[in-house]
């Protein structure tokens, strides 16, 4: 198997070096670790759309004028900012789904997993993030241009969606950017709550093989890389997006 | 106010609207008839952009009936039900207000594809006919922060055409413009009337007025101090306030005054 | 129009103001109405307090040392050798992206539990290796904001200085410190409200704090409503920690950023 080989290779030459990457050789560890991983970019992959869509909705809250929108959604987005997200989803997990769960009639029919309760907070927090962005967006769109799209016959809700969220989009994708390498890295937050994502998957291995060192820079440079490739996207949708005569 | 009711497609009577304390309209009566084309004039600050607005219901008066082609203003009291005149009555707006981040093109066809349902293809036909009438062909696929002041407004006067709109409303379009801009934008304008659309002008532009006007309308603080044909209010016209404006206003007309109440 | 814009900003003081007011309030009115959830609040409120002043004491030790190395390691990410600049860079680039447990993961299993010396042993306890765990990305967002706060300053500055006859340091004292301070403020406030909230996190490696504390009370109540109240006992304590740092960050972002 080339695969294998490789990884023989790996193991040897870092085994120099001394550093300790035995348990990749075995099967059981390895998947662990690599299943890790995996859920590490499964939650972003999926954190990164529920973020901006409750974003933009928060987003139409904040700026709908009504009071009854407005004001739950700014409550919720002054407590989720100024509040550790670890706290938040302890209190969802142990408060809140125990609750479900009495409501339900016991944990056995409750349907809602650690996995959905890490997507919950993290995505909910860091769209509370992207909604002030976005607000901010929005009350800098002029007003006589919105007047202008009243004018022409949109709606209100038609307005949000062409012409100020597309405009708010363009003038916050920095902060939405920096919003989302904060997302990747408040993934690790499952951890409290035994979701495998990454760094529950290291402590698996590292109680067994006291590898600590050595997985630390693996982790180190998987999320440099994941935030670098965050930010390159970033940079690439502002450059597409970028629109003369429309500065930032 | 000679027209009935048969034939006027805009009609106002007795429309008051204050904002707050402020009184801007105190009893405008005015009717429109179907293909003319008429001009607003007046001093600053005397409710003719106001006035404007309330014929597409972008502001509601506090009283007064205004009818619009039929439907009763004043009594629309859902969004949807002011939404679905807005489409029937296009407005130009004197800061143009081009959708920043779309080409001129897609400016002209979202509204008639988005809120009128109109096939793409078919939307986008008629929106490269509308920039050949404006004489924009060559920039449909430029942003509008790549035009001109006057090339932007000739755009937005597309946007509005897009809509087939039964009346066009022109919010002081040419007052943002560039003296060197101004004349492209008039004659697009011209054009339009020529061909029967009916239009209503807020305008500071008053040789145009005279030229293009069926009915010249005088407003000042919230009333129509007089309302007649061109050749009326420009030279017939015994009221010293509105010869002094006039006379004030253009300089082709005699000597420029002190240009009070500019 | 006018009428709307002139009722929004009144509308979000009173909403300010409730900010801070509502959950303490929420909290009394549910103990008022029940007293035996009140009474087992009030038992362990001193226990949660104990835990609370470790989170203010990891949060301040952990912004001095990263505010100290960080200043260091922004001033000389400007000095003209590579060799020198190159693995600041890259130790700044890592540290920022990196999610805070995994470096309080790090320095907690990667550290010894005692060091030497001049041969006496010394405890080395977890709640120091979450300081020096939050202290290394905060050490970092301070080389960023130390580095933008300089590079902001124009050259012109510096020339306007010497023409009137400063020294290097003095314009670096009189002149160009007192404008970095001003823009780098907000951010590092940022940051402090970041590092402050992210030492909850400690209670994951066995660190006695507030949210550490919270759990322990709830396990041993098994009360539902219980564990409910202490949760939000907790939020509400970051919250009146860190919601005023945000409003006067917020306020000091106005008055120093024009436009």
């Amino acid at each position: 198997m080339q695969n294998g080989t490789l990884t023989e290779l790996f193991v040897r030459w870092t085994g120099k070096l001394g550093l300790n990457y035995e348990f990749l050789a075995t099967g059981y560890e390895a998947q662990i670790w690599r299943d890790g991983f995996v859920t590490t970019i499964y939650l972003v992959l999926l954190l990164i759309p529920v973020s901006l869509l409750f974003g933009v909705l928060f987003a139409a809250c904040l700026t709908s004028g009504k009071p009854w929108l407005l004001a739950p959604v700014r409550a919720f987005v002054e407590i989720t900012r100024n509040t550790p997200t670890l706290v938040q989803l302890m209190f969802s997990f142990l408060a809140l789904n125990t609750f479900v769960s009495n409501l339900l009639g016991g944990a056995q029919h409750n349907p809602l997993t650690p996995f959905f309760w890490v997507v919950a907070v993290v995505g909910l927090h860091v769209a509370a993030l992207h909604a002030e962005a976005l607000r901010a967006g929005i009350e800098a769109v002029p007003a006589s241009l919105v007047e202008a799209a009243r004018g022409i016959g949109f709606s209100r809700l038609e307005i949000l969606r062409y012409v100020e969220v597309p405009l708010a989009f363009r003038t916050s994708l920095p902060a939405i950017v920096n919003n989302l390498i904060n997302l990747v890295k408040l993934t690790t937050v499952g951890n409290a709550i035994a979701v495998s994502e990454i760094t529950y998957a290291s402590i698996m291995v590292w109680t067994q093989r006291d590898n600590v060192v050595e997985l630390m820079l693996v982790i180190l440079a998987f999320f440099s890389l994941l935030n670098f490739i965050v930010a390159r996207i970033g940079k690439w949708v502002e450059r597409r997006l970028a629109v003369p005569g429309y500065g930032i | 106010m000679t027209t009935n009711a048969d034939t006027a497609i805009v009609r106002l009577e007795d429309v008051r609207l204050a904002f707050g304390q402020t009184e801007v309209l105190k009893g405008i009566d005015l009717a429109i008839n179907k293909g003319d084309a008429v001009s607003i004039i007046g001093p600053s600050g005397s409710g003719k952009s106001t006035l404007l607005r309330c014929i597409n219901a972008l502001v509601t008066p506090q009283s007064g009936r205004i009818t619009v082609a039929g439907t009763r203003v004043d009594q629309l009291t859902r969004e949807s039900e002011r939404i679905a005149l807005r489409k029937r009555v296009g407005i130009v707006f004197q800061q143009y207000n081009l959708f920043p981040h779309l080409t001129v093109l897609e400016n002209i066809v979202l509204a008639p594809t988005r809120i009128l349902g109109v096939a793409r293809q078919e939307a986008e036909k008629l929106a490269r006919e509308l920039l050949e009438k404006v004489r924009l062909s060559d920039k449909a696929n430029a942003f509008p922060g790549q035009l001109s002041g006057g090339q932007q407004q000739r755009v937005a006067i597309a946007r509005a055409l897009a809509m087939k709109p039964e009346l066009v409303l022109f919010d002081e379009v040419t007052s943002a413009l560039d003296p060197e801009t101004v004349g492209e934008v008039l004659w697009v304008i011209r054009d339009l009337i020529r061909d029967g659309m009916t239009s209503i002008l807020v305008t500071h532009e008053m040789r145009f007025a005279e030229e293009i006007s069926d009915t010249v309308v005088f407003t000042e603080n919230g009333r129509i101090v007089a309302q007649g044909s061109p050749r009326e209010i420009f030279h017939g016209n015994d009221n010293a306030r509105i010869r002094q404006f006039v006379g004030g206003l253009s300089g082709a007309r005699g000597s420029v005054r002190d240009g009070e109440g500019i | 129009m006018t009428v709307v814009t002139a009722q929004r900003p009144a509308g979000r003081r009173v909403l300010r103001n409730i900010g801070l007011v509502a959950l303490p309030a929420a909290i009394l009115a549910w103990c008022l109405t029940d007293l035996s959830l009140g009474r087992e609040l009030m038992q362990w409120l001193p226990y949660l307090a104990s835990g609370f002043a470790m989170n203010i004491l990891i949060s301040l030790c952990a912004m001095v040392l990263g505010t100290a190395v960080g200043c260091a390691l922004g001033i000389l990410q400007l000095v003209p050798y590579r060799l020198v600049r190159a693995p600041i860079v890259s130790y700044v680039q890592i540290f920022r992206n990196a999610p805070h447990l995994v470096l309080i993961f790090a320095t907690t299993y990667i550290f010894p539990f005692e060091i030497v010396i001049f041969g006496n042993y010394i405890a080395f306890p977890d709640w120091v290796k979450a300081v020096i765990g939050l202290a290394i990305p905060a050490s970092a967002y301070v080389a960023e904001i130390t580095r933008g706060a300089i590079q902001s300053i124009p050259t012109a500055q510096w020339e306007a200085a010497t023409g009137l006859g400063f020294s290097r340091v003095q314009a670096l004292r009189w002149i160009i410190l007192p404008q970095c301070l001003r823009r780098s403020l907000p951010p590092w406030m940022n940051v402090l409200a970041s590092i402050t909230m992210g030492t909850s996190l400690a209670s994951l490696v066995g660190v006695h704090e507030l949210l550490h504390a919270a759990t322990d009370a709830s396990t041993a109540v098994r009360r539902l409503d219980f564990t409910v109240i202490a949760y939000v006992v907790v939020m509400a304590a970051f919250f009146a920690l860190c919601y005023p740092i945000g409003r006067l960050t917020r306020r000091l972002e106005r008055r120093f950023l024009p436009g």
